[in-house]
């Protein structure tokens, strides 16, 4: 049998027994909802919304804007200087340690120092989200721009690159795939990031909707945010794979190092 | 690499660090900010020393620690258990990696409103918010080392007479264990981050609780501290299972295990 109607059937077999569970009592149904009560409740999303009005589009267009912004901000800082330090030996030197450090404090810890200074408004997300994404551009840029083979440069020159050109034209094709990768998990570590900064202070935003239902015990609420967190988050994962092999066809298969 | 090129650049690792220290002194000095909101260098210190009882300190950092082990244990034990089933017995596999690759999309921290429902707001939530962080980075790295078995050396080990369970815990398991280490890694950075918003979003105790408790009394230089201390242990932590725990017992296939 093909593994993938294994899975599927078992999935189906698994929501069968949790349904049937469910109707027969034996699961309290405020922590875990039938899964018809489920679906019934993603109708009420999209069309009624939680709280009342605010529908899912909502919610999920005020997650991607947040995050594209804080994404963009990061990478236009992070790239222009990752390829300034990673063509220079003592820079990078002097950024190791501090690049280190910072990717080893915990982002979600930055949360009340965001607050403390931005307030609590769209302003701390968005730099949040920026810092959290902006150490992973970084990383991979530098890396990149320092491992550019050495023949392209030494052929560049041989054909009279002058400095201009040999930046535009060498170094930053050579660098764009660490470049793409590292916008790739970066834009993976803004997705967790923001999940959990929507939980304070906003109504908007999936992070929030499943921490509203939180408040009012409504776990079949928290269930269908989940899922739609989780498909929102495949949906990214998956275009990001496809621009990749749109966008650079040669890098296809690079190892991604660096998380 | 020469010689002085090489100091140079050891004395540099120490400069980036210290520039930032400097700078952001000379800004605090000078009062370009609010020093009350952006607190500097020494004001840190003097936080550091006076508001945190060194006592009080070290419960929040021995509760975090715990609950971070805790769940690190078993999200780790579960992880490369169910890792290596599913990636000796393939039928079985299919089935029980349906459900896991299910909910692995949905991050870690977008369960916290659902553990609060599910198990109130006392210890369990956290733990299990902790495992999930540890969970799928062990499982999906066991399952792929289980994967990509040089199958000469099963081959070999057959030919040698070993079979079923002698060869897979003699030789399937040990074979993986670089890719384990690889996960254990990737584990402990996210359930060290889940820690933290864990007790961000719903504690009495620990470091996540010290920084949110300190913002909601406007202590915001024991905010600053708590983060680089957060950040201390987090390296210092991942430290010592790189070193001791993976580069000592792996030394025989350290090579390309991690990063």
């Amino acid at each position: 049998m093909p593994e993938f109607i294994v899975k599927i059937t078992t999935i189906v077999v698994l929501i069968v027994i949790w349904e049937s569970l469910s109707r027969a009592g034996y699961l309290n149904p405020l922590h875990f909802p039938s899964p018809s009560k489920l679906i019934a409740t993603f109708w009420e999303l999209i069309t009624i919304g939680y709280p009342t009005g605010i529908t899912v589009w909502v919610h999920i267009r005020a997650t991607v804007v947040r995050i594209l912004q804080g994404y963009a901000l990061a990478a236009v800082v992070a790239i222009p200087l990752g390829l300034v330090i990673g063509r220079s030996y003592l820079l990078q030197r002097a950024a190791n340690p501090v690049i280190t450090f910072a990717r080893s404090i915990a982002v979600i810890s930055l949360l009340p120092l965001a607050i403390a200074w931005f307030g609590v408004g769209e302003l701390a997300r968005v730099l949040l989200i920026t810092w959290g994404c902006f150490w992973a551009i970084l990383t991979n840029t530098i890396q990149g721009a320092r491992q550019v083979d050495m023949n392209y440069i030494n052929a560049g020159k041989m054909l009279g690159c002058g400095r201009k050109q040999m930046f535009w034209r060498v170094i930053l094709p050579a660098t764009l795939p660490r470049i793409f990768a590292g916008m790739k998990i970066s834009l993976g570590v803004g997705f967790m990031i923001i999940i959990a900064v929507e939980m304070v202070g906003t109504i908007k935003g999936l992070g929030a909707l499943i921490q509203q239902a939180r408040f009012y015990y409504s776990s079949h609420i928290a269930i269908d945010g989940m899922i739609f967190i989780g498909i929102f988050g495949l949906l990214i994962s998956f275009v990001l794979d496809k621009l990749e092999r749109f966008i650079l066809p040669w890098a296809v298969g690079l190892e991604e190092v660096e998380r | 690499m020469n010689h002085s090129r090489f100091t140079r650049g050891l004395w540099a690792s120490w400069l980036g660090f210290i520039t930032l220290l400097i700078i952001w002194q000379i800004i605090s000095t000078l009062e370009l900010l609010n020093p009350v909101v952006f607190p500097g260098p020494a004001r840190v210190v003097e936080a550091a020393i006076k508001d945190v009882p060194l006592e009080r300190l070290l419960q929040h950092i021995g509760i975090s620690l715990l609950r971070v082990a805790l769940g690190f244990s078993i999200g780790f034990g579960a992880g490369v258990i169910l890792g290596v089933t599913t990636g000796w017995y393939l039928q079985l596999g299919s089935i029980l990696r349906a459900p896991i690759e299910l909910i692995r999309p949905i991050p870690p921290l977008a369960w916290i409103p659902l553990a609060i429902i599910w198990l109130g707001l006392g210890e369990p939530s956290k733990v299990l918010i902790i495992f999930l962080g540890a969970f799928f980075p062990v499982f999906t790295n066991t399952y792929k080392g289980m994967l990509n078995i040089d199958p000469l050396i099963i081959r070999a080990a057959q030919t040698l007479g070993l079979q079923g369970r002698r060869l897979l815990l003699r030789v399937v398991v040990p074979t993986t264990l670089p890719d384990i280490a690889t996960g254990m890694r990737i584990g402990w950075s996210y359930s060290f981050g889940c820690m933290v918003a864990a007790e961000l979003i719903a504690a009495k105790s620990g470091l996540g609780y010290l920084i949110m408790n300190a913002r909601q009394v406007g202590q915001i230089a024991v905010i600053v501290y708590g983060v680089i201390l957060i950040g201390i242990i987090n390296l210092i932590t991942d430290f010592i299972i790189q070193e001791i725990l993976i580069k000592r017992k792996l030394r025989w296939q350290f090579l390309g295990a991690t990063q």
